[in-house]
């Protein structure tokens, strides 16, 4: 039975100094999948260990299912095998003095609340949803990495836990097989209508598994909601950033009326942009945007500008170019095998307002 | 992959070092020539003498008649098998003991949150630099069963029970509790580089700590775990002095005893102690070469894709417990024999009217370290014992190095055979090299035996493997094109080991020389038959104090011993350290 998993206001520390988890909150339903993003070292694998209960939090609440498991302010804390959940981790940890059907049959033999029926008949099901019915007998060591983390996740799901979690399960992979297990991970996770916790630093496995992404750093939650949010409307400039906005234009807001803002770029005019923060007159801003997003040679109604062309990266099926924009850099890429515009020619573009994200500048660095 | 690295060989070859004409196969020449004077010559006249009635070299080979029934009818006798079956028994058990002791310390220190594990940890290696004839002295003051101090304080207490330490429990236990660093040592680095993941992963499928204890983590250091138990093994099956000094009082004879007996007897029974040392070195090898087995077997690839942070398990209240395991277990290795020795070393007579009596400080006094002191011998133990680790550190070193340098930085015919050689002695236990070296010089007019010579030769031999091991790894650690850089600028082969690889090894060749100084100077199995009454050195000479039943010498010698081995072995880890920096400055 999947359950549904509540985090309010998790703290974890480690001995002195920042916080390595501060403050997160968020809810997965049950049957959602919500992939927790973010650089190394932003609290997220530090997230999913205290979900497991592998460490402990320092504040605030874990319940599964409704069942609270960690509460240090009430001294509370459920160890990790009393918590029905299940977990695949990064470096496989398939244990390799045993075969594959040993490995996978440990939880069934060890857990406590044995939910009793044919050992051998789930370990065989759950085989051949991973695709592996053919290596039951292997030992795992014989095994490729793929091969073993699909172990792993047999693992994980022969006992049907409340919660699966998941972390990095594919950064110990080749890039060709990460594509394909990634589009499996999520097909199998469907098909068990498992409520899951997934961490990884790598967008793309992010957008194409989880319902939602909660992208985090320095051991706060940023935002929270489904890919195509978190790509067209990213709740700061380091979301924005972190998603592939690499582009920033800096300038003044002039004005700002709900969720557009106004700002001048200086020589070269003003633009408009879509804000989620209470920008006012005056305010410096920097305004994310992502390369794939510039119109390049489109005069469109409204922020329309004039660019020179720096440098040309011909990259065979799409190109990339170095703009000047009012002194200001802008990178910009065209898809399609033909390049059409010549280094130094000046060219028009359009720079669409809904995918130009204000944000305050702070100065902040975004790494 | 093959295809380049076929195609890289010849390459490699033909860029092979200057040739040098005759110089490559006298110097070939030259290292066999040593080895199989101090290895193969040895072993040659032991099996000889297993096979015979007589000494080759002392009655001429018209009296050598070599037949294997009598090395058979040696194996059958009772007595060999007894003192067989009691090694068999005391080690195996012994080992059973200090792999209990060795694991449970390695997950303490690595796994737990008990507190004080570095301390631990570094206390726990104690015992290693104990030497066995000490261990076995302060044992029997404490656990002998009339007099020993243990008895007298349980007698004091009221308590019935005795101990025993003259028996084979006292003597499974003496060597369980000395000789769990060397499991300890094993399982600590395994259970160091397992990835914590695996037995997390055993936590979250639900099992229990005790069963992933004994599921996942213990069956995935298994060839740790059993290398270290073979390895114990093997120390204590050579080890002399424990059993001298607790089994023989109970008559207990285990194989490196009854050796030491047959020679003892009036006349010397050589030839049958040869036979056993045979047997004792059969075993020996089996068991070294099953450890190398299981040490170069597929270990399971353990290593994670990230670097992790060591596990440590919150304990809670029990880390105090584990915390007390730790210091009961320091208590009894290390505090409780230095106490002993102290006391029976300053107590003017060992007897005690009642549990009071050792509070009593008119009973202490120095007499018996004055005792000691007015023996002429003891001087001279000493000075000899300084003598032969030096020429053995300097001959050994300078060998190992040559060895060394030959075996894995050349390409010369017959450096595996030269590795073969340097290697064999590993698998033979000091005290069949004393053997096997009276064998070869006993005869000899005008040869080695009597001189201080023989005592360091048969170091050298002994002691040959880890010292050229060392000295290998540091080769190792030398980038290749460094020398060939010295080269290419002009450098012979001699001028580029002067300027270029002796000053970059400096740190690990100071390093060999030490560990050969220190192994030398606290060796008593292969002295013991190696020595005469002028090149007695400090062990033999223990033993002699001991043998002659006067306690109160023999704790104040074992202490005078003790504090001269501390103080050389902190002089030379501080030279060492001093070369080792000197040489990082340069790197």
């Amino acid at each position: 039975m999947s359950a549904a998993l509540s985090i309010e206001n998790l703290g974890k520390r480690f001995g002195v100094g920042r916080p390595a988890v501060d403050g997160v909150s968020f809810d997965v339903p049950a049957g959602e999948i919500v992939v927790l993003l973010g650089p190394s070292g932003c609290g997220k694998t530090t997230t999913l260990r205290c979900v497991a209960g592998l460490e402990h939090p320092t504040g605030g609440r874990i319940s599964i299912g409704g069942r609270v498991v960690s509460e240090p302010e009430r001294g509370l804390l459920v160890s990790p095998r009393e918590r029905d959940i299940g977990m695949v981790f990064q470096s496989y940890a398939v244990w390799p003095h045993m075969t594959v059907r040993q490995n996978v049959a440990y939880p069934l033999k060890h857990r406590r609340k044995s939910r009793g029926g044919d050992i051998n008949a789930k370990v065989n099901e759950t085989l051949e949803l991973v695709g592996l019915a053919d290596y039951a007998d292997r030992p795992v060591v014989s095994l490729s990495g793929g091969q073993m983390q699909r172990v792993a996740l047999a693992r994980s799901l022969v006992y049907r836990p409340q919660l699966l979690l998941l972390d990095e399960p594919l950064s110990n992979l080749d890039a060709k097989l990460r594509l394909r297990l990634r589009d499996e991970l999520r097909r199998i996770l469907k098909q068990t209508g498992m409520t899951g916790l997934y961490v990884t630093h790598d967008q793309a496995e992010a957008v194409v598994l989880g319902d939602r992404i909660g992208v985090m750093r320095d051991g706060h939650l940023l935002q929270m909601a489904p890919p195509g949010e978190i790509y067209n409307r990213p709740a700061d400039a380091f979301v924005a950033n972190f998603t592939g906005a690499s582009n920033v234009l800096r300038g003044k807001v002039l004005a700002r009326s709900g969720e557009t803002a106004t700002i001048d770029l200086g020589g070269v005019g003003r633009i408009e942009a879509w804000t989620p923060q209470p920008l006012s007159a005056g305010d410096q801003a920097r305004i994310a945007l992502r390369a794939e997003n510039v119109r390049l040679g489109e005069r469109a109604e409204r922020n329309v500008f004039s660019a020179r062309v720096l440098e040309r990266r011909y990259q065979g099926t799409q190109t990339v170019y170095d703009l000047e924009l009012g002194g200001q850099r802008l990178e910009a890429l065209e898809l399609g095998t033909a390049a059409r515009h010549d280094p130094n020619a000046e060219i028009p573009l359009t720079l669409p307002p809904e995918m130009c994200w204000a944000y305050r500048d702070e100065g902040q660095s975004l790494d | 992959m093959t295809a380049t690295n076929a195609a890289a060989l010849p390459v490699a070859d033909s860029v092979e070092r200057p040739t040098r004409g005759w110089a490559t196969p006298l110097w070939v020449g030259a290292l066999l020539i040593i080895l199989a004077f101090l290895v193969i010559y040895p072993l040659a006249m032991l099996f000889f003498g297993a096979l015979s009635d007589s000494n080759p070299v002392v009655d001429g080979f018209g009296a050598f008649r070599p037949s294997i029934a009598r090395f058979l009818e040696v194996l059958g006798n009772e007595n060999v098998h007894l003192a067989f079956f009691n090694a068999l028994l005391a080690c195996g058990g012994g080992t059973a003991l200090a792999v209990l002791i060795g694991l449970f310390f390695s997950w303490i220190v690595v796994r737990t949150d008990t507190p004080g594990r570095r301390f631990i940890a570094g206390a726990s290696m104690v015992p290693l630099f104990v030497p066995p004839l000490v261990a076995g002295v302060a044992w029997s003051i404490l656990g002998s069963p009339k007099t020993g101090l243990l008895n007298i304080a349980l007698k004091w207490l009221g308590i019935d029970f005795r101990f025993d330490f003259y028996s084979m429990s006292g003597l499974i236990l003496v060597f369980g509790i000395y000789y769990a660093p060397y499991v300890y040592m094993f399982t600590s680095s395994a259970l160091r580089n397992m990835d914590p993941s695996l037995e997390e992963a055993s936590e979250v499928a639900g099992a229990s700590a005790f069963t992933t204890l004994f599921t996942v983590t213990f069956p995935l250091i298994a060839p740790a775990i059993l290398a270290g138990m073979l390895l114990s093994f093997v120390v204590m099956l050579g080890i002399y002095g424990v059993p001298a000094a607790l089994g023989a009082p109970a008559n207990i004879n285990v194989l490196t005893t009854y050796i030491f007996k047959l020679t003892a007897w009036s006349p010397p029974l050589y030839n049958t102690a040869a036979a056993v040392a045979i047997l004792l070195m059969v075993v020996t090898a089996i068991m070294v070469w099953a450890q190398q087995k299981v040490l170069s077997g597929k270990s399971f690839a353990t290593v994670a894709g990230k670097a992790f942070r060591p596990r440590s398990l919150n304990l809670g209240s029990w880390r105090w417990f584990t915390f007390a395991l730790a210091l009961v277990y320091l208590f009894i290795v290390v505090v409780l024999p230095t106490i002993a020795l102290v006391i029976a070393a300053f107590r003017k007579f060992l007897f005690f009217k009642d549990f009071d009596a050792v509070f009593d400080t008119k009973a202490y006094s120095l007499v018996h370290f004055n005792a000691v002191f007015d023996n002429p011998l003891t001087m001279l133990s000493i000075w000899n014992t300084l003598k032969v680790g030096v020429i053995t550190a300097l001959v050994g070193g300078a060998l190992a190095f040559a060895i060394g340098y030959t075996v894995n930085r050349t390409h010369v015919p017959g450096r595996k055979l030269i590795d073969l050689l340097a290697t064999v002695p590993v698998a033979i236990p000091g005290l069949v090299v004393g053997v096997a070296y009276l064998w070869a010089w006993i005869g000899l007019p005008g040869g080695l035996y009597g001189t201080i010579w023989i005592l360091a030769l048969a170091f050298v031999a002994r002691f040959m493997p880890d010292t050229v091991k060392a000295l290998s790894t540091s080769f190792l650690q030398i980038h290749r094109e460094l020398e060939e850089a010295a080269w290419i600028c002009g450098r012979g082969l001699l001028g580029t080991i002067g300027t270029i690889v002796l000053p970059l090894a400096r740190p690990g060749v100071v390093a060999s020389m030490t560990l050969l100084f220190v192994l030398a100077i606290r060796e008593l199995g292969s002295s013991l038959f190696l020595y005469t009454s002028d090149t007695t050195v400090m062990a033999v000479l223990l033993l002699d104090y001991y043998e002659g039943g006067n306690t109160g010498k023999t704790a104040a010698f074992s202490l005078v011993q003790t504090v001269i081995l501390a103080v050389l072995l902190g002089l030379t880890n501080w030279l060492s350290r001093g070369s080792a920096q000197g040489s990082a400055r340069v790197g």
